[in-house]
C-alpha cells in the first residue's frame, strides 16, 4: 500500500551515504553537547542551523533532529557521572543515576539508560509514523479559528509549565509575538516597526534570536562555572544490566515511552516535562518508593526513555498540523521554513521525502547511538574534561560566524548579541525564554489566523467559541490558566522538590 | 536598587517596552473588528503585556523578593565588549587578524590568573583562527567582509 511504498522510500533516502554522515554527525554532536553540561540542544541546533544551509532540508532535519535526541542519550552520562545533567532533561536522572554510580553501579546505569532511550526512541518513532498521516487528514477539519486556539493552548500551557512565573513567562511570550511582527505586514505589505533600518524588512531573524537567547546566553551564563569537574573515578565495568536490572526496569520503560510519547504531543510538552513526569509516576508506582533517590534503577530507566519518546511525540503537531509544540520543534519548524519548505498539513503530502526520510534517519539514528554511547563512553569520560576556558569562546566564535553566515551581515550578528544579552538578563530574573522563542516563530501564523477568523466571522470574537474544536482547546487552556492560580500550593511542593536536586 | 525592588523594575521595563509596540502599533492602520489591519493584534498584544507588566509592577511592590544577589555583570560585559570590538576590527583587519586577537581576548578572559598560560593561550588562539578561516572560508567558502 502507499505506506509501503513511503517507508520503503524514507529509508532509501537515508541510507544515502551522505545522508548515513548526516545523521551520524547529528547524533555524535547531539551526545557530544548532551555530555557537555552547560551548552544544550536548544542552542547547538540555533547555532547549526545556518550551517545547513547548503545542505537538501531533508539532510538538515536529519542532521538537526539527530542532534536533539542524541543530547537526550549524552545528558545521561554526565548525570550519572557526575551528578551535574547534561541538559535539562536529565536531571531527573541525577537523583538515582549518580546514586547508583557511587554503589559501584554506574555501567549499569548507563547502560540502562542508553537501553531505555533506544526502545523509547524506536517505539516513538513508530508510533509517529502511524499517526502522522491520519492527523494530518484530521488537521484539513481546523480552520482559522482552530489554529488560533490550538496557538493560544500551546503557549499557555508552555508558559504554565514555566518554572518561575506564569505571568513573567506570558510576558516573554508577548514580546515574542511583538518581536514577530517587526518587518513587512504580509497581508499589507506596511512596513512595521522598521523605523527605516532596511536590515529590519524582513523582520527580526529568527536565526540571530534563537542562537543569542540559547547559544550566545548561555555562554555568558557559563562564565561564571568554577572550572574543572570532577568525574566519578569507578570502573565502568559491566556496561550491560543484569537480568534483575531488567526485570526491574522493562515496566518503566514501556511506561516512560508511552507518557514520553503523549507528554510530547500535547502543546508546549517537552522532553523535561516527560522526565519530570516520569520519575513522579515511577515512584507512585513503584512497590517500595523509599528507595528512589537511593539508586533505584527505576528512576533512571524511565525518565531517560520518557525524555526519547517525547521528542517523537512532539514531531507528530509539526509533521500533521504545522504547529510547533515547543522549543526543539519550533527551531525545527524555522529550518523547515528556510529550506522553503512549508510546513503544515500539507508537507507530508507535498514532501514526502522529508517526513519518511526523517522517520527512517530516525530508527538509523537510535541505533548509532546505542553504538555511540555505550561502547564509546570512555571517549565522552574524556571529553569532560574539556576545560571551559577553551570551549566558551570556541562556542562564541562559531556562533558569530554562523549568524554572519545567515546573510553575509553583521547586522544579524548584533542582533544575536543583543539577544545573548537578553537572554542572560532574562535568565538572571527569572524570565523564562522558551515561551518567547516558541511565540516568535508562531507568531506570523498567529496573527494570520487570527485576521482571518475575523474576516470570516464579520469581527464577531464568538467565532473561537461557536465553532467547537476552537472551544474545546480555549475551554482546555482556561482550565490550564484556573489550574495554575488555584493549586499555587502544590507547585511550590513541585519547586521545592526540583530545587533539592 | 536591586534585590528587593528587582520585580518592581521588571514590570517597568516590560511595560515600557509595551508601551513602545503599543504607540507604534496605533500609528499603523487598526482597521476595523471586520477587517484587522496591520496594527490591530500588535496592539491587543501589546496592551496584554502591559497589563502583565502593571501587575508584576504592582506584585513586585506589595512583596518585595528576597534578594538575588548581585548580578555578575562584569565578564559578560567583557565578552559582548569583545565582540564589539571584533566587528569593528574584522572591516579594518580581515577575519585571521582580528579572529586571532578575540580569541586571545576571550582565552584570557576566561582562564584566571595562571600567567606562565600565555604561550598556550596565543598558540590555541593561532589555532583557533587558522581552523576558523580553513573550515569556513576554504571548505564552506563563507564570503567574509
Amino acid at each position: 500500500m502507499d505506506f509501503f511504498y513511503n517507508i520503503l522510500n524514507g529509508f532509501q533516502i537515508t541510507f544515502q551515504p551522505t545522508n548515513i554522515l548526516y545523521c551520524f554527525i547529528g547524533v555524535f554532536i547531539g551526545t557530544l553537547i548532551g555530555v557537555l553540561p552547560g551548552i544544550g540542544p536548544s542552542g547547538t541546533i540555533s547555532i547549526l542551523l545556518p550551517a545547513t544551509f547548503s545542505l537538501s532540508p531533508v539532510s538538515s532535519i536529519i542532521l538537526l533532529a539527530g542532534i536533539y535526541y542524541g543530547a537526550m542519550y549524552g545528558g545521561s552520562t554526565t548525570s550519572i557521572l557526575v551528578n551535574v545533567p547534561g541538559e535539562a532533561a536529565s536531571v531527573v536522572t541525577c537523583l538515582d543515576g549518580y546514586q547508583m554510580a557511587r554503589q559501584g553501579r554506574a555501567g549499569p546505569a548507563l547502560g540502562i539508560a542508553a537501553f531505555g532511550s533506544f526502545i523509547a526512541g524506536t517505539f516513538s518513532v513508530i508510533v509517529l509514523m502511524f499517526v502522522s498521516v491520519p492527523l494530518a487528514k484530521f488537521a484539513l477539519v481546523f480552520g482559522p479559528p482552530e489554529y488560533t486556539s490550538l496557538i493560544v493552548l500551546g503557549i499557555t500551557i508552555l508558559a504554565y509549565l514555566a518554572q518561575k512565573s506564569l505571568v513573567k513567562a506570558l510576558m516573554t511570550a508577548s514580546f515574542g509575538f511583538l518581536l514577530s511582527f517587526v518587518g513587512l505586514d504580509t497581508i499589507t505589505g506596511k512596513a512595521r516597526y522598521t523605523f527605516g533600518i532596511p536590515d529590519l524588512m524582513d523582520g527580526v531573524g529568527v536565526l540571530p534570536v534563537v542562537m543569542g537567547l540559547f547559544g550566545v546566553a548561555e555562554v555568558l551564563q557559563n562564565l561564571d562555572i568554577p572550572e574543572g569537574i570532577s568525574v566519578f573515578k569507578t570502573r565502568l565495568g559491566n556496561l550491560v544490566p543484569n537480568q534483575k536490572d531488567w526485570k526491574d526496569s522493562w515496566k518503566p520503560i514501556t511506561r516512560g515511552s508511552i507518557l514520553g510519547f503523549i507528554i510530547g504531543i500535547i502543546p508546549g510538552g517537552s522532553a523535561v516535562l516527560a522526565s519530570f513526569v516520569s520519575y513522579a509516576t515511577e515512584k507512585r508506582c513503584s512497590k517500595h518508593p523509599e528507595r528512589f533517590g537511593r539508586g533505584a534503577i527505576e528512576g533512571v530507566a524511565g525518565p531517560e526513555s520518557a525524555n526519547n519518546s517525547a521528542f517523537g511525540g512532539g514531531l507528530v503537531p509539526l509533521f500533521g498540523l504545522g504547529i510547533p509544540s515547543s522549543v526543539v520543534t519550533a527551531l525545527l519548524f524555522a529550518a523547515l521554513m528556510i529550506h522553503g519548505v512549508q510546513p503544515g498539513p500539507f508537507l507530508i503530502s507535498e514532501h514526502p521525502e522529508v517526513f519518511w526520510g526523517l522517520v527512517a534517519s530516525m530508527y538509523l539514528g537510535n541505533i548509532l547511538l546505542l553504538i555511540i554511547n555505550l561502547p564509546l563512553i570512555g571517549l565522552w569520560v574524556k571529553v569532560l574534561k574539556i576545560p571551559q576556558w577553551l570551549l566558551l569562546p570556541l562556542i562564541l566564535l562559531f556562533c558569530i560566524i554562523g549568524a554572519y553566515a545567515i546573510n553575509n551581515s553583521l547586522f544579524d550578528v548584533g542582533v544575536m548579541m543583543l539577544f545573548g544579552i537578553i537572554g542572560y538578563l532574562m535568565n538572571k530574573f527569572g524570565y523564562e525564554a522558551a515561551p518567547l522563542a516558541l511565540a516568535f516563530v508562531l507568531g506570523p501564523i498567529f496573527e494570520k489566523s487570527m485576521r482571518q477568523s475575523l474576516r470570516l466571522s464579520g469581527g464577531d470574537f464568538s467565532i473561537f467559541i461557536t465553532r467547537p474544536l476552537s472551544a474545546v482547546l480555549l475551554v482546555m487552556a482556561g482550565l490550564v490558566l484556573l489550574s495554575y492560580f488555584f493549586f499555587k500550593k502544590q507547585r511550590g511542593v513541585l519547586e521545592g522538590g526540583g530545587e533539592a536536586v | 536598587m536591586r534585590g528587593s525592588h528587582s520585580e518592581a523594575i521588571g514590570g517597568i521595563f516590560w511595560g515600557g517596552v509595551g508601551i513602545f509596540f503599543a504607540l507604534g502599533a496605533v500609528k499603523l492602520k487598526l482597521g476595523t473588528f471586520h477587517s484587522p489591519g496591520p496594527g490591530f493584534i500588535p496592539l491587543g498584544t501589546a496592551l496584554l503585556l502591559i497589563l502583565l507588566s502593571l501587575f508584576t509592577f504592582a506584585k513586585g511592590l506589595i512583596r518585595p523578593t528576597r534578594q538575588t544577589g548581585e548580578i555578575p555583570w562584569k565578564r559578560p560585559a567583557l565578552v559582548i565588549g569583545a565582540v564589539f570590538l571584533y566587528g569593528l576590527l574584522i572591516t579594518v583587519l580581515g577575519f585571521l587578524p582580528s579572529t586571532f586577537i578575540l580569541m586571545v581576548i576571550l582565552f584570557s578572559l576566561l582562564i584566571a590568573f595562571r600567567k606562565r598560560k600565555w604561550l598556550c593561550v596565543i598558540l590555541c588562539a593561532a589555532a583557533t583562527a587558522l581552523g576558523a578561516w580553513l573550515v569556513f572560508s576554504v571548505f564552506l567558502r563563507v564570503p567574509f567582509p
